[in-house]
C-alpha cells in the first residue's frame, strides 16, 4: 500500500483572467474508511498565495508549520511581501532537503503575483501556479495543476472543461465541476470540497457538498 | 487394523496414521513414474538467436534485411545463418528471435505450401494468408503456454497489392509501412519512418536499398549482437528475391580517440 | 533446476476506446495507435469492428487476444445467420460475448470489450463488459489506457452529474447526434494531450435507428457510409487525425 494513497486526498489549481483558483476534497481516510469529512489541506500563506498540500496527513501538518515558519522568517529578514514565485522555490528547497526521506506531499501553489508595472495606486497582478512532486521538483503550468490521488481523473476532466481567461465566477465553475466529477470517479477523495478564487481584490471562498458515498 | 480395504495387501503408509480417519487416507502410488517429468521444458528461453529484421514498403513492392548472425548468448556462434525465408510464390518471412523455433516454422510452412501444392486447385496461397496462418500458429503456441520464441516479419506482393506484417511470440499482430523487430525497433524504426512514412509510392529500389543500407550500418554499430554481413530481400512484381550477403562500409577511427565514459576518462 | 523465467503470455498495447448510446442512435470510437511499452508498434490498428449493420464492437487491451475475440465472435454471428436467416439481435449479441468471454474465464481474454449498436425496440444501447465477462447495458462507458480521463468527463457531459437544471427544467435523457460526436472528439483530443498510449487516429462508428437521418454528421467532415439495410439502419464511420507525439 502506497503511503500516498494512506490517506486519500486531491487538491487542483487553475489559472484563470486576472485571478486563479484553487480548491481541494474533504476527505481523511485511513485506506479504504474515511475518518473525517472536514480535513483542511488548503492553506492561506498570504493574502494572494494559498498552498495545497495532498498526500499523507500528517506530513500536511508538519509541512504547514514549516512554511509558516519559513515565510515569516523571510517576510522578517526581507521587510516585504512574499511573492508567489520566491514561495515555490522555498516549497522546492524544503522538499528537497529531505531527498532521501521525503514528506509524502505534492504541493499545489496558487497565487497572484505583482507585476513590475504595479503601484500602491493602481496594483497589477498575474496570476500564478505551480506544482511539484514530492521532492520539489517544480512545474509552472500554465492552464492547471492536479495533484493527489484523483490526479489521473481530474488531468482528464479538467483538459477537457478549462479555458483561457475565465472570469472568476467562470473559473469557480469550471475547477468545482472538475474537482466534483473527477472525485466521484476516486475511493479515496471526495466527501465535500472546498475552492478558493483569488482575485485582486478578494478571495472568495466557498464549500461545497458532494457525494458522501 | 487398517480400516481401508484398498489398502489391504499393499505396504504400509507410515506417514499417516492408519487408524483414524483423518487425513483421508491415501493409497500408496506404485505407478511408474516419469524421473524426467521436471525436466521437461515447455516455456523455455531463446538459446541460438538472431537479432533485428528491418522491412520497408517501396514503389515496386517490399524491401526486408537482416544479418547472418545467429548467436549464442553473448558468442557470436554462427555467422552464414539465413534469417530471410521464402514461402511460396510471393512471400518472404524474416525472422528475430531462436532459430530453432524459425527452423521449424519454415518447415511448417514449407509442408504447409507442398500440402497446397498437392491440392492442385489452382489456387496459390499469398502473403495475408501466410501472414494469418502464422499468426494463428503463434497464437496457439502462446495458448499452450509453449511458445515459439520468435518476432517474424512477413512481406510480400501479390496481384499488385504489397502486403507488410509482424508476429511475435505472443501472437501480437500489425501492419505498417516500415517494420523492425528487436533492437532494430528502437535503432531503426525512427530512421525508416523519417525515410518512408507519408512517400511509399515514391521511394524507388535504389532508394529503398540506401534506407536499408544507412540503417543495417547504424544497427551494425550499436547492436552488439549484430553482425557486418547481412542480406536484402525484395518482393515485387518479378516475385521474391533474396541477395547475396553484403557488409557495410564502417569508420572506426574515431574509437581511437574515445578514453572510456563518465568519471574514466584517463 | 534450471533458473526458470516464467513465459508471459499477456501484454498490454495501450489504446482507448468510447461508446456513448443516443435515443436512436449510438457511436463506438477508439484511437488507432498500437504500442508495448514506450514503443509504437503501428499508427493503424482498428479496435472498433462492425459485426453486423446495427452492432458495432470495440476492444481493447491486449491486441492478440482481441483480435482473436473479435474474429471469434464473428464466425459465431455468420453460423447465426446460417441457421435463422437473420442478423443476431444485439442483446443476444451482448450474451454471446459474455459466454465466450467466460469461457475463457481460467486464462481469461486480456480485453475490455464494448458493444455499441440498435436494440430490436429501435434504441439505441451500449453494453460494457469485463475480461471475464461480466456485463451490463449503460448510456456511456471508456475503457483503456486513458479510462480514468475519460469517464468523469463523460459522467459530467453525458449523465450532467453534478450539475443542477435550469428551475423548472431537467436535463436531457439522449444527447442529439452532433453533440455527441463533438463530446467524442473532444474527449479523444483531452486523452491525447495527457496519456502518452493515446493518437495517431480515431474511428468513431455511428450507428443509425430506421427514420433518423444523418443530419448530425453533416458538419462531420469525411463521414463515410459504409453499410445499410433495407428496413433502414445505417452504420456510418468517421476517420480523424490526432496528434502523434
Amino acid at each position: 500500500m502506497s503511503i500516498m494513497e494512506l490517506n486519500g486526498g486531491s487538491v487542483i489549481a487553475m489559472v484563470g483572467k486576472d485571478c486563479v483558483a484553487i480548491a481541494s476534497d474533504l476527505r481523511l481516510g485511513n485506506q479504504a474508511l474515511s475518518i473525517s469529512s472536514n480535513f483542511q489541506k488548503i492553506f492561506p500563506v498570504t493574502d494572494r498565495i494559498y498552498i495545497g498540500l495532498p498526500g499523507l496527513a500528517s506530513d500536511v501538518a508538519t509541512l504547514r508549520e514549516r512554511f509558516r515558519l519559513r515565510v515569516n522568517m523571510y517576510t522578517i529578514k526581507e521587510e516585504r511581501e512574499l511573492e508567489p514565485e520566491t514561495f515555490a522555490h522555498l516549497v522546492s528547497s524544503t522538499l528537497y532537503e529531505k531527498r532521501f526521506s521525503p514528506y509524502f506531499v505534492e504541493p499545489v501553489v496558487a497565487g497572484l503575483s505583482k507585476l513590475p508595472t504595479s503601484t500602491p495606486e493602481s496594483p497589477k497582478f498575474k496570476p500564478f501556479i505551480c506544482g511539484t512532486d514530492l521532492i520539489g521538483c517544480l512545474n509552472f503550468a500554465k492552464d492547471f495543476i492536479v495533484c493527489g490521488t484523483a490526479s489521473e481523473k481530474l488531468f482528464g476532466v479538467a483538459e477537457g472543461l478549462w479555458e483561457p481567461d475565465l472570469e472568476p465566477e467562470d473559473l469557480f465553475e469550471t475547477i468545482s465541476q472538475t474537482l466534483l466529477n473527477a472525485v466521484d470517479r476516486d475511493a479515496f477523495s471526495g466527501w465535500g470540497a472546498v475552492v478558493h478564487v483569488l482575485t485582486p481584490d478578494k478571495v472568495i471562498t466557498r464549500t461545497l457538498r458532494g457525494r458522501m458515498d | 487394523m487398517d480400516h481401508f480395504p484398498t489398502n489391504w495387501g499393499r505396504p504400509r503408509n507410515d506417514t499417516v496414521d492408519a487408524y483414524n480417519t483423518y487425513p483421508l487416507h491415501q493409497r500408496p502410488d506404485w505407478r511408474p513414474k516419469d524421473s524426467f517429468a521436471d525436466g521437461i521444458q515447455r516455456t523455455q528461453q531463446p538459446i541460438v538467436t538472431g537479432t533485428s529484421v528491418l522491412a520497408i514498403k517501396y514503389k515496386d513492392g517490399i524491401m526486408m534485411a537482416a544479418d547472418n548472425l545467429a548467436s549464442y548468448g553473448s558468442l557470436a556462434r554462427f555467422k552464414d545463418i539465413q534469417r530471410l525465408h521464402v514461402v511460396g510464390d510471393y512471400t518472404i518471412l524474416g525472422a528475430g528471435g531462436d532459430m530453432s523455433d524459425f527452423q521449424h516454422i519454415q518447415h511448417t510452412l514449407d509442408s504447409l505450401m507442398i500440402e497446397e501444392f498437392s491440392v492442385d486447385d489452382g489456387h496459390k496461397l499469398g502473403p495475408p494468408e501466410i501472414y494469418e496462418y502464422l499468426s494463428r500458429l503463434m497464437y496457439g503456441r502462446r495458448s499452450e503456454m509453449n511458445p515459439l520464441w520468435n518476432s517474424i516479419l512477413v512481406g510480400g506482393f501479390k496481384d499488385g497489392k504489397s502486403f507488410l506484417g509482424y508476429v511475435d511470440l505472443l501472437g501480437t499482430t500489425y501492419s505498417a509501412s516500415t517494420l523492425a523487430t528487436g533492437y532494430g525497433s528502437m535503432i531503426a524504426q525512427p530512421l525508416l519512418r523519417k525515410a518512408v512514412e507519408g512517400r511509399e509510392h515514391l521511394i524507388t529500389e535504389e532508394e529503398a536499398r540506401e534506407i536499408i543500407k544507412t540503417s543495417m550500418k547504424v544497427l551494425f554499430y550499436r547492436d552488439a549482437r549484430s553482425l557486418n554481413k547481412y542480406q536484402i530481400g525484395t518482393i515485387t512484381a518479378a516475385g521474391p528475391k533474396i541477395y547475396e550477403a553484403q557488409s557495410s562500409e564502417t569508420e572506426w577511427s574515431f574509437a581511437e580517440g574515445i578514453r572510456g565514459y563518465g568519471a574514466q576518462t584517463q | 533446476m534450471p533458473q526458470q523465467r516464467q513465459f508471459n503470455p499477456y501484454s498490454e498495447n495501450g489504446g482507448t476506446i468510447l461508446a456513448i448510446a443516443g435515443a436512436d442512435f449510438a457511436v463506438v470510437a477508439g484511437d488507432t495507435r498500437q504500442s508495448e511499452g514506450y514503443s509504437i508498434q503501428t499508427r493503424y490498428a482498428p479496435k472498433v469492428f462492425r459485426l453486423t449493420d446495427k452492432a458495432v464492437l470495440a476492444v481493447n487491451g491486449f491486441a492478440a487476444d482481441g483480435n482473436i475475440l473479435v474474429k471469434t465472435v464473428k464466425q459465431r454471428l455468420e453460423w447465426y445467420r446460417h441457421a435463422h436467416a437473420k442478423d443476431m439481435p444485439l442483446r443476444a449479441i451482448a450474451r454471446l460475448i459474455q459466454t465466450i468471454l467466460y469461457a475463457k474465464r481460467f486464462f481469461p481474454y486480456y480485453v475490455y470489450n464494448i458493444l455499441g449498436g440498435i436494440e430490436e425496440d429501435g434504441t439505441g444501447a451500449v453494453y460494457s463488459f469485463d475480461p471475464v465477462g461480466s456485463y451490463e447495458r449503460e448510456a456511456c462507458r471508456a475503457a483503456g489506457a486513458a479510462q480514468a480521463l475519460v469517464q468523469p468527463f463523460l459522467d459530467n457531459q453525458i449523465y450532467f452529474k453534478n450539475q443542477k437544471p435550469k428551475p423548472g427544467q431537467s436535463h436531457p435523457t439522449h444527447l442529439p447526434l452532433d453533440h455527441v460526436l463533438s463530446l467524442v472528439i473532444d474527449s479523444f483530443t483531452s486523452a491525447t494531450e495527457r496519456h502518452i498510449e493515446v493518437g495517431d487516429g480515431l474511428e468513431i462508428y455511428v450507428v443509425l435507428a430506421r427514420g433518423h437521418s444523418a443530419q448530425g454528421l453533416s458538419n462531420i467532415p469525411g463521414a463515410q457510409e459504409i453499410s445499410q439495410t433495407d428496413e433502414g439502419e445505417r452504420v456510418f464511420v468517421v476517420r480523424r487525425d490526432l496528434k502523434k507525439d
